[in-house]
């Protein structure tokens, strides 16, 4: 496999974006990662869509916008893992020599979809996802003591950090307290309604290239190396919940993390900052044992001690993550290489994790699938 | 009383008595052992395909649980104070996801739980669309 590293990123903020044109969101998150990359779309040799609710021929059509160059163009569709696969294929192309540059471009406007019950009334359509992971949080209220205050804590944390994010759709104008996310709304006990992701549009790119290409095609700048992606969907295990269920027993990130590692030869001791599906808040804390951040038992006393702050001993979802930052599906997985790019490169502004050397990214979809992917500066 | 119909065909029984309980249509493996909901082909577990059908529940273990303040889709749409949710560890094995017959408060891991038909609604025909849920067991 080459050594490819991500050239450039870019994005439109996520946010209610009504009015604006699903090819306009595509289109400015493509523009910025080709001008971060320092090259025209004529240099890109393939690209990959990342759109969720997609009706035929929305991908190649709205790549039009960049130039009519006759690059191969493929829609991609892994529910929220969407964006993140997207990027994985672009990765592939170059690690396996067919392109030298590729791009990775995630695009979805929530707002444009009619969640009616025509096309829901299916016998696993009645439990919202809100609802699956409220279950994993009663779950583990049961099994290790969590209390929503912990739960409100992550929340609180990420809605900070979206604050320092001009990406963030959530930019709250004070500090967000516990209490404050307590006192919101109930969705699905015990998760309040600041405890879930926001309803987005949005857009996010990533330009891969070669190393060696980069190097010629970017000279000056700080490279970020791919030094793993590992997509993988359930194995069977007890518990498995066929109908309904978002995703399966927790036991698949485990598992993509492990391999992720594996792949990159690197442990969670070397990762500087992390960005995870933390839809709902219940997950992030999940996450903190599941990708080896802490053993099982300690992802409360992660909370408490304040380890995943930025500031902390490892910072999670530094950009707001998708509680603050947004979560419009296609380009989620692409907001975090972008934040991860941005860290490593030592660009990150206000929420700079001191002296990032290497970041993990996860996402989970439904149907299910994990996948971890892991950067490292020079 | 009116003629019952499920909410959709092939995942579970809607017993002629209304008091008995209903069952759920699935698949034991007969080469590993394994139970699943709903009903497969090919064993998940041991990928052989020499299955067999088999009625599931009706009683099991509640797993976990929520209550849901937000509305739902379709016909489970709630358009008063939400709903109750669960998985259920059925007897055989099989954790099954469901809303469940209660109020917010009902509920306590580990409790029993049996199946129970609820109308849900009526057809153009005036027969009752009727869903599994799970309740505790009296």
């Amino acid at each position: 496999m080459e050594d490819v590293v991500v050239l450039g990123t870019g994005m439109h903020r996520f946010g209610i974006w009504k009015p604006v044109p699903l090819a306009t969101l595509a289109r400015d998150a493509g523009r910025a990662a080709l001008a971060d990359a320092g090259i025209s779309f004529g240099d890109v040799g393939a690209a990959w869509v990342g759109h969720m609710h997609a009706p035929p021929m929305a991908a190649v059509s709205m790549m039009k916008e960049f130039g009519l160059t006759g690059l191969p163009v493929t829609r991609v569709e892994n529910a929220s893992a969407t964006g993140s696969v997207a990027f994985r294929e672009a990765w592939l192309a170059v690690a396996t020599g067919q392109v030298d540059v590729a791009m990775a471009l995630g695009v979805e406007k929530f707002t444009d979809l009619k969640f009616d019950a025509g096309g829901r009334r299916r016998i696993d359509a009645t439990i919202l996802p809100v609802g699956f992971f409220a279950m994993w949080a009663t779950r583990r209220m049961h099994e290790r003591g969590t209390r929503p205050e912990h739960l409100a804590r992550v929340a609180a944390k990420n809605w900070n950090h979206g604050a320092l994010n001009p990406m963030s759709h959530r930019q709250p104008d004070h500090t967000i307290t516990p209490e404050e996310v307590l006192a919101s709304q109930m969705i699905a006990e015990p998760l309040t309604a600041m405890m879930c992701c926001p309803v987005d549009d949005g857009a996010a790119c990533a330009i891969l290239a070669r190393a060696d290409v980069a190097r010629r095609l970017a000279p000056d700048r700080p490279q970020v190396h791919v030094k793993a992606s590992v997509l993988r969907t359930e194995t069977y295990t007890k518990g498995h919940t066929f109908l309904g269920a978002v995703v399966g027993p927790s036991q698949m990130t485990a598992d993509t993390a492990r391999a992720a590692y594996q792949q990159a030869g690197i442990g969670p001791e070397d990762v500087s900052v992390v960005h995870v599906h933390d839809a709902f808040a219940i997950e992030e804390l999940e996450y903190y044992e599941l990708l080896g951040f802490c053993r099982p038992g300690d992802a409360e006393g992660m909370v408490e001690r304040g380890d995943t702050t930025i500031g902390g001993r490892i910072p999670f979802s530094t950009d707001g993550g998708l509680l603050a930052r947004g979560h419009p599906g296609g380009p989620t997985g692409l907001a975090q290489i972008h934040e991860t790019v941005l860290q490593l490169r030592g660009t990150a502004g206000k929420r700079q994790v001191e002296d990032a050397r290497v970041g993990l990214c996860h996402m989970v979809g439904g149907g299910s699938v994990a996948i971890v992917t892991i950067l490292a500066r020079d | 009383m009116a003629e019952r119909v499920p909410y959709e065909e092939g995942y579970f029984t809607v017993p002629a008595d209304p008091g008995e309980a209903p069952r759920l249509l699935g698949t034991r493996c007969r080469a590993c052992g394994e139970h699943f909901y709903p009903r497969r082909v090919v064993c998940a577990r041991c990928l052989s395909d020499d299955v067999e059908p088999v009625l599931l529940g009706p009683r099991g273990t509640l797993y976990t649980h929520t209550f849901l303040h937000a509305v739902g889709f379709g016909e489970h749409k709630s358009k008063l104070q939400g709903y109750p949710a669960g998985q259920v560890d059925l007897t055989e094995g099989p954790r099954v996801q469901a809303v469940l017959s209660g109020r917010a408060g009902d509920f306590r891991i580990g409790m029993p739980m049996e199946l129970v038909l609820e109308t849900v609604a009526q057809d153009k025909d005036g027969r009752d669309v009727v869903m599994y849920r799970f309740r505790p067991v009296a």
